[in-house]
């Protein structure tokens, strides 16, 4: 940010909204690693923990919403700040959506919490977790620093995601194919590793976000699209 | 005369020293009022409800005006009581003599008391000039303490009042307020009270000579005879000849300073360069500074006989005396009037208005014709109309350049005369007061009021009805 | 698997039309608009103080460009250059060039009545000639002899004041002082004033610093209804108004142009500190 405003309340709004985004970003972190954990611990405790917690998120976006267009209205903001506020209301969004994707996965961990889980499927996903954890928290430092270069990283970096995205999707097929049993439990986590692509997706968008917010325009190359699932013919061919 | 400016001198003389006084006790009380006030002033600061200058102020008013109102009122009620007593004094003396005498004898007194020579003492006049000074001498002293009774009466109060609540502010501008109304009562009730005596006086004239011939006569001869018995031809009055006079030198006038004033009026404010119109305007001012008298010889000794060839080179008869040269000088005289109230009413268009229309593609010309002027024309007309009572009134040129014949014509190459110069002709010399002649300038003062009124009305009026909010 | 690439194919075909139209659409906008008036190089001098340096700025036909900046910072200054009402201040000096449609206005052979005609003024006080609303509007057309007679004059004075969206309120007292109207009525009635001239470009100088926001929003409908036949520059302080109304934006800053640029791109993300500076209040 260049000079400060000389109405000296907007900077204050400004930097305000900045400070909510931090926290609901920090906010969100927490809940996409405790939803995490209360999948691979199949702790039902924590799980309904994140369940509420998610209630928090969706209030920070309602404010920070609110706050956005209170002051477009009464600041008429143009260039950077309006830039800024917007995207603001579009990152507070993604984060949301993020949210609601851990809550989702904690909800799983109530129904499925009594089975045993494959332990080399569970390593799968956790590495998928942690990925898309690091990103997120990548992607927050990018906005928090107006960072375009660390933006850019996490853009670029969505593909591994769904690299891994894709072999869990085959990893979940397999067991599924071996064991009809397998089915429940395998559905619910193939939904959790769609949620950790989807977070990705998210992710990615707030890095457009970030790059648009400091740069101005959006992201000009292709973005690698990596989620091939898709396309994947289930073979039954292979069982024979 | 020589009595009434000895008697006003006195009176002078009389005020200055208790005026003096009153003066120095109010700047004493200012003083004092100032370092009470300030003191308290410095102790309770803003709670103070005025700031020791309005307290100081109001104290050395409330010394001074009180004080000056009796002296004023003293020099006037003073002489008087002492004509009055002396009267009375003297009654039995007094019955036994005209009024002229007794009007005389009153006179002499006063003159023989004020240290006058007299015409004429007798041992009556000795007798009450001593008794007026015994008088005089009480006056004085009532004077005195009045003077210096009212100014400490009143700077006590005042002093007493003076405390941190005192709204010495609002007296103060109470004061001012009533002082300012007074002076502008003043103005008004001298306007009205020569209104008033141009009427009356001019009722005395219709009463000798009625208004029917007065105004719609064809015949101007004033030469009465001027001790009432002497045998002479009766004057005929009528003023027609006079205002025909009047108007054909102002129409010359204003043909010439018309147009030559609102051009060069137009020239300065807009085509002239800064430069030149700093140069030219004053220059234009310094004619208007130009004694009327000189224009008066310039008119006579030049112009007049300039004409007088030209006319007759060309064969015309033209009298050595014509309104042509009268008009022309005074049309000259009040070219600066024109161009300079012009100049004020052209410059006071904004610029705006011009930007609108040379915005619009217009050249100058068209610009000043067609914006600046009709926006000026409320403020054009007035100047002019201002210039016609100039010229109606102006009488120095007229008497030098036009002649003293009261011709009724409208061949300007004739001599003519005006109401003005009839004025002062009439009451030039030694006059009886009230014979028809001295009292006919009174009848012209009032026609002549009367024309201008009407001008001045008519140029109120369509300033009113043509005036544009231009903000 | 057929139906995949079908699929595929598709999409990508879809792609390549909207590129297609893309490129269409944005080389119409930048074909239709040729340049109508350019500077080259202006610099403004009053009497020893320069108050414009090297100013080059191009003013695209049938658009509206507005002109921005802090005050003082010259936008005024060149405005009154394209129409050269900077010759009505004695110490007022220009330099450079000044082109309408390629023809320098500075040339001395050029007819600057004849200028002013066809690049029309409206100024930031409403300044109606005390006359009649009809003979305000009236005015430039008898000037210029644009009418023949009295009843096309007639339907001139009615089609200009119609265009400022006055008619409707005037057309019952034509007659009436146009001095007598409102103030948004009265800047109205300068803008018809300016129309009936039939000029090519409207300049207008902080038209609505004056008015209320529904006579401002009636002044910008009319700003972009004008436009379809019309060049117009707007000097405004507002920059709501400049987002508004204009297609092209240029930054003034101590009298020179800083930056000037497609107004949405000025106003969403401009390119240099300053501008940004300026236009999100953060100056000083
Ligand atoms: N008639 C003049 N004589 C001398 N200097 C002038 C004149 N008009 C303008 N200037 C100077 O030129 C500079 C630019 O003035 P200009 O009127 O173009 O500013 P502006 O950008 O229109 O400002 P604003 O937004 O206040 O209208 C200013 O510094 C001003 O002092
Ligand atoms: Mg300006």
């Amino acid at each position: 940010m260049s000079t400060e405003h000389i109405v000296t309340s907007y900077e204050d709004e400004l930097a305000s909204l900045d400070n909510k985004i931090a926290q609901m970003g920090g906010l969100t972190e927490h809940l996409i690693a405790d939803a995490f954990d209360a999948l691979s611990k199949r702790d039902a405790e924590l799980a309904v923990k994140v369940i509420s917690d998610d209630d928090k998120i969706d209030q920070f976006e309602l404010d920070i919403e609110e706050q956005a267009i209170a002051m477009i209205a009464r600041r008429q903001p143009m260039a950077l700040d309006l830039r800024q506020i917007m995207v603001a209301i579009k990152i507070t969004s993604d984060l949301e959506r993020i949210g609601d994707l851990g809550k989702n996965m904690a909800k799983r961990v109530l129904s499925i919490h009594s089975e045993r889980h494959p332990a080399q499927l569970m390593h799968g996903m956790r590495s998928m977790q942690e990925l898309a954890l690091g990103q997120l928290k990548d992607v927050l430092d990018s906005y928090a620093e107006r960072n375009t270069n660390k933006a850019l990283a996490v853009w670029r970096g969505d593909e591994e995601i769904d690299a891994i995205y894709n072999s869990l999707f085959r990893e979940l097929l397999t067991y599924m194919m071996e064991d009809p049993r397998n089915i429940g439990l395998c559905t619910h986590l193939l939904f959790c590793a769609k949620n950790l692509e989807r977070i990705g997706d998210h992710t990615t968008n707030i890095a457009e976000n970030v790059h648009y917010l400091v740069l101005g325009n959006p992201i000009q190359e292709e973005r690698p699209k990596g989620d091939k699932t898709s396309q994947m013919l289930v073979n039954h061919d292979d069982q024979d | 005369m020589q009595l009434l400016t000895d008697f006003f001198s006195g009176l002078l003389g009389l005020i200055i020293s208790p005026l003096g006084v009153i003066l120095l006790l109010s700047a004493l009380a200012y003083y004092f009022a100032l370092k009470k006030s300030s003191g308290f002033y410095a102790e309770h600061g803003r709670e103070v409800h005025s700031l020791p200058f309005y307290n100081a102020s109001y104290v050395a008013l409330s010394i001074f005006l009180p004080a000056a109102v009796f002296l004023l009122i003293f020099s006037i009620v003073a002489p008087m009581v002492y004509q009055s007593m002396v009267e009375t004094t003297y009654q039995n003396h007094l019955q036994s003599l005209t009024d002229f005498q007794q009007s005389n004898f009153i006179n002499n007194v006063f003159a023989l008391t004020t240290g006058n020579i007299t015409s004429k003492s007798s041992e009556m006049i000795t007798e009450a000039s001593q008794y007026l000074t015994s008088l005089m001498n009480v006056g004085q002293y009532v004077r005195w303490f009045g003077t210096i009774g009212f100014a400490a009466i009143f700077g006590f109060l005042a002093y007493r009042a003076v405390n941190p609540r005192l709204r010495a502010r609002n007296r103060v501008e109470i004061i001012i307020k009533t002082l300012l109304i007074i002076c502008s009562i003043i103005a008004i009730l001298t306007t009205i009270g020569i209104v008033l005596s141009l009427v009356f006086e001019s009722l005395r004239f219709f009463q000798k000579v009625p208004i029917t011939e007065f105004l719609f006569g064809m015949h101007w001869s004033p030469q009465t005879s001027i001790r009432p018995g002497q045998v002479s031809a009766e004057g005929s009055f009528a003023a027609l000849p006079l205002i025909a006079g009047t108007m054909l030198i102002t129409f010359i006038a204003m043909l010439v300073a018309g147009p030559i004033g609102l051009m060069s009026a137009i020239y300065l404010s807009d085509y002239a360069s800064p430069k030149f119109r700093s140069i030219a305007k004053p220059v234009l001012e310094i004619l208007a500074g130009i004694p009327t008298v000189v224009y008066g010889f310039f008119a006579a000794l030049t112009v007049a006989p300039l004409i007088r060839g030209w006319g007759e080179s060309i064969g015309l008869s033209v009298s050595s005396e014509s309104a042509l040269a009268a008009g022309l000088v005074m049309g000259i005289m009040i070219i600066p009037l024109v161009s300079s109230l012009s100049d004020d009413v052209i410059n006071s268009v904004p610029q705006a208005m011009r930007d609108g229309s040379y915005g619009l593609g217009a050249t100058k010309s068209e610009t000043i014709r067609q914006v600046v002027l009709p926006a000026a024309l409320p403020g054009i007309v007035s100047a002019m109309l201002l210039a016609v009572s100039r010229a109606i009134g102006e009488t120095m040129i007229v008497v030098m350049a036009a002649g003293l014949a009261a011709n009724l014509t409208i061949n300007p190459l004739e001599a003519v005369t005006t109401v003005t110069v009839q004025i002062v002709t009439l009451l030039v010399g030694d006059q009886e007061f009230d014979s028809a002649k001295t009292l006919a300038a009174f009848a012209l003062g009032l026609l002549l009021f009367v024309i201008t009124l009407t001008l001045n009305v008519i140029a109120l009026r369509v300033v009113q009805k043509y005036r544009e909010q231009y903000e | 698997m057929e139906v995949q690439s079908a699929v595929k194919d598709k999409v990508e075909q879809d792609k390549a039309m909207a590129l297609k139209e893309e490129t269409a659409k944005t080389a119409a906008n930048t074909a239709a608009k040729t340049v109508k008036m350019s500077g080259k190089d202006v610099c403004v001098y009053y009497g020893e103080k320069q108050a414009l340096f090297d100013v080059n700025l191009d003013i695209l036909e049938n658009s509206v460009t507005s002109l921005i900046g802090p005050s003082g910072c010259g936008k005024s200054t060149f405005l009154r250059c394209l129409n050269r009402m900077n010759d009505v201040i004695d110490i007022c000096r220009v330099t450079g060039e000044i082109t309408l449609e390629g023809d320098d206005i500075y040339d001395p052979s050029l007819d600057v009545v004849e200028l002013r005609a066809r690049v029309g003024m409206v100024f930031q006080k409403p300044n109606p000639f005390p006359k009649s609303i009809y003979d305000n509007v009236a005015y430039g057309p008898r000037i210029h002899g644009i009418t023949a007679d009295r009843t096309e004059l007639d339907e001139l004075v009615e089609s200009s004041l119609q265009k400022a969206g006055l008619w409707n309120e005037v057309k019952d007292r034509v007659a009436e002082s146009g001095t007598g109207l409102s103030g948004g009525q009265q800047q109205r009635l300068c803008i018809a004033r300016a129309i009936a001239t039939k000029p090519d470009v409207i300049l207008m100088d902080e038209p609505c610093s004056a008015l209320d926001p529904i006579a401002t929003a009636t002044i910008e409908e009319l700003i972009d209804e004008l436009r379809a036949n019309y060049t117009i520059v707007i000097v405004t302080h507002s920059m709501q108004q400049a987002a508004r109304v204009s297609q092209r934006t240029a930054f003034f800053h101590l009298g020179k142009i800083i930056e000037e640029g497609e107004t949405t791109q000025i106003f969403t993300n401009p390119q240099d500190e300053k501008t940004q500076d300026y236009i999100t209040g953060r100056f000083g």
